[in-house]
Formats: structure tokens, sequence, C-alpha cells
């Protein structure tokens, strides 16, 4: 473990998207508009729409996070660059932390711009206080999103395959997770797949935070989970990391 | 490093043998590079030059045999006093030149700031790309970024360096330029792995193996190679067609 190569691999990583300025702008923007339309598609202010914002929260901190790190680290593996660092001292679980540490701060300053703005500009219901509590949580599901596109970008050999996992891996989630319907009206069968999916619980606990009012000690169960869903993908993504370089 | 104590071969390697599914990229291929000589890896294109740089650098295992650097099999310590430069210019296109020579610089180990900085500008100056060091590699001709690719690959001052076809795409007058300093480099005790395909090259270089299916067929400094033709005015090329032949006659006659 070499904290000096994770940083570097961090830094560079935050370079290169930050000298991308039209990436940049698309990051950003894309989420806005997203919440502006599901504001603006619900006739008046309903109570539903305040339910329906934690959820579209969530899915978009996983979704975003996952969708940037697979498609960077791909890129990484088809422009030789990852061969590169596979001849290079830097060992992999240093390499995974690096790139974990980059896209984690890309990610989380989307985040940010996207929890500030749904809160302030369209003026979600959120509980007196919850703000911080939002943040910190939204921090847990995008890292849990980032090893995630670590992870499955091992499964593509190129960037078009790659953006066809990306509605496998989200839609099951969407379906199954209480985006559309509470999963606890759903069959024994599906509330058990769904048990398995990180978003169930990164929606039931910014549900909770959110509409709620409830500490981060009360949602400790759904961060104890997401926490080891982002300890073992990113274990699972520091082993497949070979392939493709070789 | 204890390369001051070690006066073996820079490189050793015995048997090796490679392959991908059921083709046979290396094969039973044995080889030694003495220390600070320009080594040459001669052979059409299929002839394993790309898999046989790969295994040397620790990038694929061996199926069989073993390879030893500086007296030393490949592992993640070794791979700090290696070099190596892939055939595709992989660098990282946003970036700059700078910037992508100063990351390998980094990953590579060298941490004090001042002696990075003098290194990267060393490595970039070599390449002849100094004024242009703050373009993105986006913008860059082929050429350039081939010669930008062999800036990162040298820029941690590596003992041994291995180049998948460094001189691709890069102007004569460079070429000269580069062989000149590999030469440099040679005196001071570097050794340098470089495939190619251009007879040019292969004049440059001390010791020369031509391969040929995963296979080395011959193996000596080029004038020996152009010797054992029986012709005087051989090239390099006609001594390769030579091997080539005499290794096809020999198979058909077993
Ligand atoms: N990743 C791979 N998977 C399967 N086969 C491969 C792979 N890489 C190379 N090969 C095969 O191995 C053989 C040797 O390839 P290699 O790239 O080592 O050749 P080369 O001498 O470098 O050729 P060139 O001059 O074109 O660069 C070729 O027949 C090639 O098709
Ligand atoms: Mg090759």
């Amino acid at each position: 473990m070499s904290p000096s190569n994770t940083l570097s691999i961090a830094l560079r990583v935050v370079r290169q998207l930050v000298r991308d300025r039209r990436t940049i702008v698309i990051i950003l923007v894309i989420p806005l508009v997203i919440m502006t339309l599901l504001r603006y598609s619900f006739p008046g202010e309903s109570s539903l729409l305040n339910n329906a914002y934690p959820p579209l929260l969530a899915t978009m901190g996983l979704l975003f996070s996952f969708m940037l790190t697979g498609i960077s680290f791909l890129r990484e593996r088809s422009q030789g660059t990852m061969e590169r660092m596979m001849a290079s001292p830097v060992s992999r679980f240093d390499m995974v932390v690096g790139y974990l540490l980059g896209f984690f701060i890309l990610a989380l300053i989307q985040i940010l711009v996207v929890v500030l703005f749904t809160i302030y500009a369209l003026g979600a219901h959120h509980a007196p206080g919850a703000l911080w509590r939002i943040c910190i949580f939204q921090i847990i599901v995008v890292t849990v999103g980032v090893n995630l596109g670590i992870f499955i970008s091992a499964f593509a050999r190129n960037e078009f395959q790659m953006v066809q996992f990306i509605p496998l891996i989200i839609f099951p989630q969407i379906l199954l997770c209480g985006v559309i319907w509470p999963v606890d009206q759903m069959s024994t069968a599906l509330q058990w797949i769904a048990k398995f999916l990180p978003l169930k619980y990164a929606i039931n606990g910014m549900t909770d935070i959110m509409l709620k009012g409830q500490g981060l000690l009360d949602v400790g169960y759904e961060i104890g989970i997401l926490a080891a869903f982002a300890v073992v993908i990113s274990i699972l993504a520091a082993l497949t990391l070979r392939r493709g370089a070789a | 490093m204890t390369s001051r104590e070690y006066t073996g071969p820079a490189i050793k390697v015995n048997d090796l043998s490679f392959n991908y599914k059921n083709l046979k990229a290396v094969d039973q291929l044995s080889l030694e590079v003495p220390r600070g000589m320009s080594f040459g890896v001669l052979g059409p294109n299929g002839s394993g030059k790309t898999t046989l740089i790969r295994l040397l650098v620790g990038l694929l295992k061996p199926k069989y045999g073993t390879i030893h650097m500086m007296g030393q099999p490949p592992s993640r310590k070794m791979s700090r006093y290696i070099g190596y430069m892939p055939q595709l210019a992989s660098l990282y296109t946003e970036l700059s030149i700078a910037q992508n020579v100063d990351f390998f610089a980094r990953i590579y180990g060298v941490r004090n700031r001042a002696e990075r900085r003098m290194q990267v500008e060393e490595a970039i100056q070599l390449v002849d790309l100094w004024p242009r060091r703050r373009d993105s590699i986006y913008n860059l001709s082929g050429g350039m970024k081939q010669r930008v690719s062999l800036a990162c690959s040298m820029v941690h001052r590596p003992p041994l360096l291995f180049l998948d076809e460094p001189t691709v795409g890069v102007d004569p007058k460079l070429r000269v330029t580069f062989w000149e300093y590999f030469q440099n480099l040679n005196k001071q005790g570097v050794t340098i792995v470089i495939s190619s395909h251009t007879m040019d090259d292969a004049a440059h270089c001390d010791r020369l193996a031509f391969l040929r299916e995963g296979r080395i067929i011959a193996e000596g400094t080029p004038y020996e190679l152009r010797q054992a033709t029986g012709q005087s005015e051989a090239t390099l090329e006609d001594a390769f067609l030579y091997f080539v032949v005499s290794m096809e006659e020999g198979n058909e006659s077993k």
C-alpha cells in the first residue's frame, strides 16, 4: 500500500476530467435537467412529488457514479494506459483505491450540486437540518457506485458493451428497490432478490433521512450494508483488474 | 539496486513458451542479453515480438521456462527498474504532454519534486517536444504521440528499457537523435531491447535476434548475420530472408 501512488492516480483522474470541459458540463447539467423534469411532470405541489425525490436522488447517486467510473475505467483499458500501469510498480490495490478516490471526488461534486439544486431551486421537502445528513449518506451511495463501475468494466471489452451493462445493472434495481413501487408490497421472491441490491438500502436510508428526519445512527443498518457492499465490490474489482490488461 | 555487484547478463531467458489458447506465440525461446547493449528483435507481423516483450516486462506469465532480469525473476519490485514502451502509444489523451510524463515519473517512484521536474524536462527535451509540453495529447500528430510515449517509458531512468517499435512514425532526423541517445544510454550501462521492422534500426543494434513463429531463427551481431549469408553485399534484409529460407528447407528435409 503506497499512499503517494494512490494520490498520484486520484489526482490524475481528476485532472483528466477537469481538462475535458464538455464532459464536466454534461456531468453537472444532465442530473439537474432530470430533477427539473421530475419536478414539473407532477401537477402542482403534491406530496407524491416529495416522496419521489429521495428515491431519485439515491438512484442518481448510484447510477451516475457507476457510469462515470465504468466508462472512464474502460477507456483506460482500451487506450492501453492500463497496460502501462500494470507494468509499473503500482499494486492493484493502490490502483483501485486511487481510482476510487479520484472518481469519488468528482462524483461527490456532482452529487452536492444535485442535492443543493433539488432542495433549494426545486424546493424539495426535507426534514429540518437533514441537509448535511443527506450529503454524507449520498457519499456512501457514491462509493458503492464507483466500486461497481470499476468491477463491471472488467466484463466489457469496449465502450459499446459497457453501455449495454448500464441498463442491466440499473433497471432491475429501479424496478425492485422501491423507486416505482414499495418493496414490501412485492412478492416474497422479489423482496428476497431486493435484499441483494444496494439501491434498496440507499433508497430506504435516503427516505428516512429526508422525509422522516432520522439521524445517521437511525439509518446505521443501511449505512453498514452499503459499506459492506462497497468493500466486497472493491475486493472483487481488485481481483478482476488483471483482465484486459494482459 | 544490486546492479553494482551483479556482473551476469542483464536478461536471461530460458526455454520460454507462451500460447494464446491454441496459438504458440513464443515457442521454447532462449536468450541472453549482456548489460549495456541495444538488442534488436526483428521479425514479420505476428512473429511474437510484442508477446516476448510483454513476457519480459511481466505483463504475461510464461507457460513454461524462466526469465531473469539482472539475475532476478520478474516481480513488482523489479518493475521499478524497467521501462516499457507499448507498441501503441498509450497515453491519457486529455492530459498535456508534461502531465503524462510527470504521472509516469510519479508512479515509477521518482518522489523528489526537483528531481522529477528535471527528469521530466529531460525526457520531453529528448523527444523534442518541450515547447509544446502544455498541449493535450489529443492535439498531437501520430509521430508526436509516439515520441511522448517514449518519453513516458524512460523518464524514471531505468537500467532496463523495453521498446516495442519505438521508431514507427518518427521522422528520420529525430530517429538519428534517438539512436544517439540510446547509444549514450548503453554507454552508461543501460540495456535496451527494441523490436522493429526497419533495417535502419537493426543496423544500429549491437546484437539482433530474428524471430519467426515465436522462435529465434538466428542471433548475432548485424555483421555476423550478414556474413552468414555468404554474400559480401548482403543487407540485413537479405540475411533475414536467407535464414527464413534455410529454416524452411530444414523443415522440409525432416
Ligand atoms: N491478446 C491476444 N490474444 C490472442 N492472440 C494474440 C494476442 N496477442 C497476440 N496474439 C497472437 O500472437 C501472435 C504473436 O503476436 P505479437 O503481437 O507478439 O506479434 P508481433 O511480432 O509483435 O507482430 P507485429 O509486428 O505486428 O507487432 C500473433 O499470431 C497474434 O495473432
Ligand atoms: Mg508487435
